[in-house]
């Protein structure tokens, strides 16, 4: 199996802040290509950071990072890679249509074929707001958009940071699982940033629990419920252990790390 | 500023239903219909601009201003012409006021093209090399702040009685408004969107055509709807102090004055009014077709 991501003793410290406490430490991470991974972790654990640097976004102080054996600056390059944030952002004096088809407009050098923009809105059952503009549509909508602009592309590698964070309960599950879906018949690499246990759980292969202050990578759990995931699977009693071991990693790496200077310590 | 605004949104009104049904199209369907939802808020607001509730308070201050002004134009008939006397001017002889008004607004607009063009070219070398910024905003405000009317005679001494002064002069007005909000306009780029745009690696003119401008555009738009009436007060001012063979509303209006004409002189600034009126309304007209998309717009209809 070829290593989609590559992460090697990876330090990044942020201009002005204290120097004993670095935004990463000494980050190791490999993530096979396909696989689908969820960084999870306390507030202040540097997970988008790190996200930020897989998309080429931030640079880092030491260490190396790879891409399918390249760099992320040269990855983008090529654009192979897809990025959701947690705000749809989209262009609002564009289409719906026009939106989805942008990875294909800008940057033609690299050459890469994107998918037609109208069967990637069936994907995510939107083929009938193509013609409309995103403030016509609702946040849930709006983020499907986002995930199809992002598929757009077939990147190798999908960053994803919080993306369905702002929406409510029942949105929020619906387009879980219409990304797995598209990431079933799209294998690519997804790195998942997220703040609940629930959908890390539901979405991953594996999960990376990360402690903050500084931000390090504390473990990574294994999620060995089977595939394709349906509903029965996600409400069975594995599930269940599975989130429980995933919440007493949090509590752990909560602890690992020197208290926040903004809470008092418990 | 606003109520003349207000006045201009509503005399254009009904093309409002028209333009409305063309850009919500789809999610009309979803809207509650008036006839189930009579909120009384919105009910007044979908109101057509011909019923009274709309226009009878503009209307009725119209008459008090009307009445007022006659009592002291009988009163003092050297001080304010009677409003009879204005519009007997205006009708006695139209083809006057109409080629002074068509000079006027020619060196308005030329000004106008000349100040917000450049302004909108040096905007986006600002935007695009720091440098710049650095090295121009400094003048750009002194410029700002100067009162520009005191370069005029400046002016007509070194570019004559012709139109070249007057341009000048309304495009040094109208350059800064423009420059400060499409510099801002290119600036204000949402993050998530910009990372999007590097992710993919696309070159700073794609970001600059596809991210930047667009987003500039309500910017430039609300600089518009300051800079278009400003260009006819530069305009007007610089025709005072270079009031050459050229003509123009505010030679005419120099002139009507020396000699006691004044219901030329009011006729004239009731030209002036209704041709800042005819520019709102143009740039109105654009925001409803360019903006339909930004917030500016979608407020007032929701």
């Amino acid at each position: 199996m070829t290593a989609g991501i590559e992460v090697r003793g990876l330090t990044k410290r942020h201009p002005g802040a204290r120097p004993d406490r670095p935004a990463l430490q000494d980050i190791d991470l490999e993530i096979p290509h396909r696989r689908f991974v969820s960084l999870i972790g306390p507030s202040g654990c540097g997970k988008s950071t790190l996200l930020r640097i897989l998309a080429g976004l931030e640079g880092h102080d030491t260490g190396s990072v790879s891409l399918l054996g390249e760099s992320p600056r040269r990855a983008s390059r090529r654009k192979a890679i897809g990025l959701v944030s947690q705000t749809p952002a989209l262009l609002p004096w564009l289409t719906v249509r026009a939106n989805v088809a942008l990875p294909g407009k800008v940057n033609r050098r690299s050459g890469k074929e994107v998918d037609p923009p109208d069967e990637l809105l069936r994907a995510v059952g939107l083929e009938d707001a193509a013609d409309q503009y995103p403030h016509q549509l609702s946040g849930g909508m709006l983020q499907r958009v986002a995930v199809a602009r992002a598929f757009a592309l077939r990147p190798d590698v999908l960053l994803m940071d919080e993306p369905f964070s702002a929406l409510d309960e029942f949105t929020r599950e619906a387009l879980q699982y219409q990304l797995l879906g598209l990431w079933q018949r799209r294998a690519t690499t997804v790195v998942f940033v997220t703040h609940s246990v629930r959908e890390a759980v539901v979405l991953s292969d594996e999960i990376v629990v990360m402690s903050a202050r500084p931000g390090r990578v504390h473990e990574v759990l294994d999620v060995d419920l089977p595939r394709p995931r349906d509903k029965d699977i996600v409400k069975g009693p594995h599930m269940h252990d599975l989130e429980d071991r995933v919440r007493a990693s949090l509590q752990r790496a909560w602890k690992a790390g020197a208290a926040p200077d903004d809470l008092v310590p418990l | 500023m606003r109520e003349e605004a207000g006045i201009v949104t509503r005399t254009t009104g009904p093309d409002e239903g028209r333009a409305v049904g063309v850009t919500t199209s789809g999610p009309a369907k979803n809207r509650p219909t008036p006839e189930t939802s009579p909120p009384a808020v919105s009910r007044a607001r979908r109101r057509s601009v011909f019923h009274p509730f709309v226009w009878s308070p503009a209307v009725v201050v119209l008459l008090v201003l009307a009445v007022a002004w006659s009592a002291v134009a009988d009163a003092h008939p050297y001080l304010l012409p009677r409003l009879g006397e204005v519009g007997a001017a205006l009708t006695g002889d139209p083809a006057l006021f109409l080629t002074n008004a068509w000079a006027t607004l020619g060196i308005a607009l030329v000004g106008v093209g000349v100040g917000a063009g450049s302004a909108f070219l040096l905007a986006l070398l600002m935007s695009e090399i720091p440098v710049v910024r650095r090295a121009v905003m400094p003048f750009a405000v002194v410029l700002n702040v100067t009162p520009v009317v005191a370069i005029t005679p400046a002016l007509v001494v070194a570019f004559g009685f012709g139109m070249t002064p007057k341009v000048v002069v309304t495009a040094i007005i109208t350059f800064f408004p423009v420059l400060i909000n499409v510099a801002t306009g290119l600036r204000s780029v949402p993050v998530p969107v910009l990372h999007v745009f590097r992710t993919l690696h696309a070159s700073r003119w794609e970001v600059l055509l596809r991210l930047r401008i667009p987003n500039s555009l309500p910017y430039t738009l609300a600089a518009l709807r300051v800079v278009l009436p400003l260009s006819l007060v530069g305009a007007v001012v610089a025709e005072f102090v270079a009031a050459g063979s050229s003509g123009g509303l505010g030679t005419m209006i120099r002139n009507s004055a020396s000699t006691a004409r004044l219901d030329h002189v009011y006729a004239g600034v009731a030209c002036l009014a209704a041709m800042g009126v005819l520019l709102l309304a143009l740039v109105t007209l654009a925001e409803r077709r360019l903006l339909f998309w930004h917030e500016s717009r979608r407020s007032t209809r929701a």
